[in-house]
């Protein structure tokens, strides 16, 4: 194994000026928008996928991942003093974070849980240099048929694990599909749902649909309800007690374990990981009663969980090329833009491009404690800003950034209509981030499927025929038929009220 | 009548309705067989499945009713599209500045509170921030104003 020299290359890679740049510029955007609710790591990835075109691919991934981390970092600082959530990942930090606060021990909660944030990002970094390679030579052996079963089982788990109604998610996720398939059929030449416009001959854009769906859809729902700031709680000292640092170290390793295995699966993520791991610390705890009051270790446990699983959800996307939640979703839509195609080729293809992001990784963690804690008070002023001047500056970015993607108007038209959509599928209560997967896999789905079936002189048994594909498939219907049992559907449907609430 | 405007019941009214627009629209693609498919292959199964599902969905939402879908409050959605939109007419013909000030101003308006110094204010900020980063920290080929800069 020559772990060590590929960890050598990314370092070096990730150490070059303009890198280390990049990188520090998606820590500020990601903390910033962190700690601005409103806006989430989505919407900003999707707003900036046009302007990563005018950078080099290594530099572009760098700082895409950085604003997804870095958004887990500066969420739990508007949780901790505001009450209110930055992001979706640290809800459960506002519990015991913001009475902590009003106990006076605001700073000592940011640092446990920068701190505990930094343990798991490197922690969360470890692992996925010890799994990209086996995980990269398996996934080489893979053919056509298996390909697509993987897809299927990334789909459908990705759906059973977000929140929602399952069948609506998969609904979403074949009108996801649909969509990818617009544009010139690869093998035939045929134009499909273009409606004689050339934009649309090379397939559908992907940047102006995240950000209709995710960005324009946000703000409109934002601007309908009042959003109310109530003010900062002041931060004092930074440094946690003795003995609150007693208690919080086990939970980080909690929250940590549990977190980086929540991240490799389909369709989990920081928000899972988070959720699960105050649960986990609750139930586990000999003090139960604490909680909700003021406990170290529901704030240690799930800010570690929640990077922890940011860090390992790369994991899917960097070796088999199968985004696992939404912004994986972008960061493949970002690969492409680049002309790489996502898969087990990056690493084998592109080493420096591999190894110099998942370096990166680790010193944007690093870079991230800094940036938060001793700039705690920048952020926090931050926080003061009203909505009303945030809402036209992000529109205007996306208008932009849309145009500039091909210096053309129907790409701004085309935002406007997917912000539209966008906007009933939050009143429908249809969820974008399956419909956004399916987009993205539509078009290689489609490939595999009819290679796998040209393969196969027509047979559909090749599905079954092959030991892998039959296994993923398998491993589907399990899932599909586990989310029907009534006993596990209440239980899902406890869990996620929890969230909404 | 609630049962027709429940959540469920529409976002399968809605599905149906993508699927049916999939099938007319690409009426014209060859299926082919399963050993060589035509460019229509999938996307009429994807659009079937689809609808199945759709319909599935609509009538469990007729029998068991469920969440009302909430009265979409018109504003924000119509000025923050008509902003969009009149941003993409104006940037080619006018520049960036005219349409920058033309999405600022429609789309502040979708908002609750609108005070007119806050808003120069807001354009002003953003003008300044789009020349920095846009013309002139990536180079990108934007006129700020057709014919001028």
């Amino acid at each position: 194994m020559d772990l060590l020299g590929n960890l050598a290359l990314g370092m070096k890679v990730a150490l070059s000026f303009q890198n280390l740049l990049y990188a520090f510029v998606g820590c500020m955007v990601g903390t910033l928008i962190g700690v601005l609710p409103g806006i989430g790591p989505v919407a900003t990835i999707a707003m900036l996928l046009p302007i990563t075109f005018h950078l080099p691919p290594t530099a572009a991934l760098i700082m895409l991942a950085g604003i997804y981390y870095g958004a887990q970092y500066g969420g739990s600082t508007t949780s901790i003093l505001v009450n209110l959530p930055g992001e979706a990942s640290s809800v459960v930090t506002c519990i015991d974070g913001y009475q902590m606060a009003r106990k006076g021990r605001a700073g000592a909660a940011l640092s446990i849980s920068a701190l505990g944030s930094f343990f798991a990002g490197t922690v969360g970094t470890i692992i996925i240099v010890m799994f990209a390679e086996p995980l990269t030579r398996m996934a080489q052996k893979f053919g056509p048929a298996d390909y697509c079963s993987l897809m299927a089982l990334g789909l459908v788990a990705a759906v059973v694990l977000a929140s929602g109604s399952v069948i609506k998610a998969i609904a979403m996720v074949f009108l996801g599909l649909l969509f990818g398939l617009v544009g010139t059929d690869v093998n035939t030449g045929a134009q499909r749902f273009t409606f004689d416009i050339p934009e649309l001959s090379d397939g559908i854009d992907f940047a102006p649909i995240a950000m209709g769906l995710f960005g324009i859809a946000e703000i409109v729902i934002n601007l309908e309800r009042k959003m109310s700031r109530s003010g900062a709680i002041k931060v004092s000292s930074l440094w946690p007690t003795r003995e609150e640092f007693r208690r919080a170290w086990p939970a980080v390793i909690r929250g940590t374990a549990l977190g980086s295995i929540l991240g490799v699966l389909p369709g989990g993520g920081p928000t899972l990981g988070a959720f699960s791991a105050y649960t986990l610390e609750k139930k586990i705890s000999k003090t139960p009663g604490e909680f909700g009051k003021g406990a170290v270790e529901g704030v240690a446990s799930p800010e570690a969980a929640n990077n922890a699983a940011a860090q390992t959800s790369f994991i899917p996307m960097l070796t088999l090329g199968i985004p696992s939640n939404a912004v994986m979703a972008l960061m493949v839509g970002a690969m492409i833009i680049q002309g790489i195609q996502p898969g087990p080729e990056v690493m084998t293809k592109k080493p420096d491009l591999f190894w110099g992001m998942i370096a990166s990784m680790w010193i944007g963690n690093l870079m991230l404690v800094i940036i938060n804690l001793p700039m705690i008070g920048m952020w926090v002023k931050l926080l003061t800003v009203p909505y009303r001047f945030l809402a036209p500056a992000i529109l205007l970015f996306c208008c932009i950034g849309a145009y500039s993607l091909q210096n053309s108007t129907f790409h701004v038209i085309q935002v406007a209509i997917f912000g539209v959509l966008g906007y009933i599928f939050v009143r429908l209560g249809c969820e974008g981030a399956p419909f956004l997967l399916g987009l993205v896999l539509g078009p290689q789905m489609e490939e595999y499927f009819r290679r796998a079936m040209l393969l196969s002189r027509g047979d559909p048994m090749v599905f079954i025929q092959r030991p892998i594909s039959l296994g993923l498939l398998i491993t589907t219907a399990i899932l599909l038929v586990l989310m029907a049992l009534p006993s596990i559907k209440r239980a899902r449907e406890e869990a996620f009220q929890e969230e909404e609430g | 009548m609630n049962r027709f405007l429940s959540k469920d019941f529409l976002s399968g009214v809605m599905f149906i309705a993508f699927g049916l627009t999939a099938l007319w629209f690409g009426r014209h693609l060859a299926l082919g067989t399963s050993v060589r498919m035509g460019p229509g292959y999938v996307p009429h199964m994807l659009a079937y499945i689809m609808m199945v599902l759709g319909l599935i969905i609509a009538v469990i939402a007729l029998y068991s009713g469920g969440e009302v879908v909430e009265a979409p409050r018109w504003r924000p959605i119509t000025l923050v599209t008509i902003g969009i939109v009149v941003f993409a007419l104006l940037f080619e013909s006018t520049g960036m500045f005219p349409a920058l000030i033309a999405l600022v101003f429609i789309a502040s308006l979708g908002g609750d509170e609108f005070k007119v110094l806050e808003v120069i204010g807001n354009i002003a900020v953003l003008t300044l921030m789009c020349v920095l980063v846009f013309k002139v920290g990536l180079q990108m080929n934007i006129s700020v104003i057709n014919g001028v800069w």
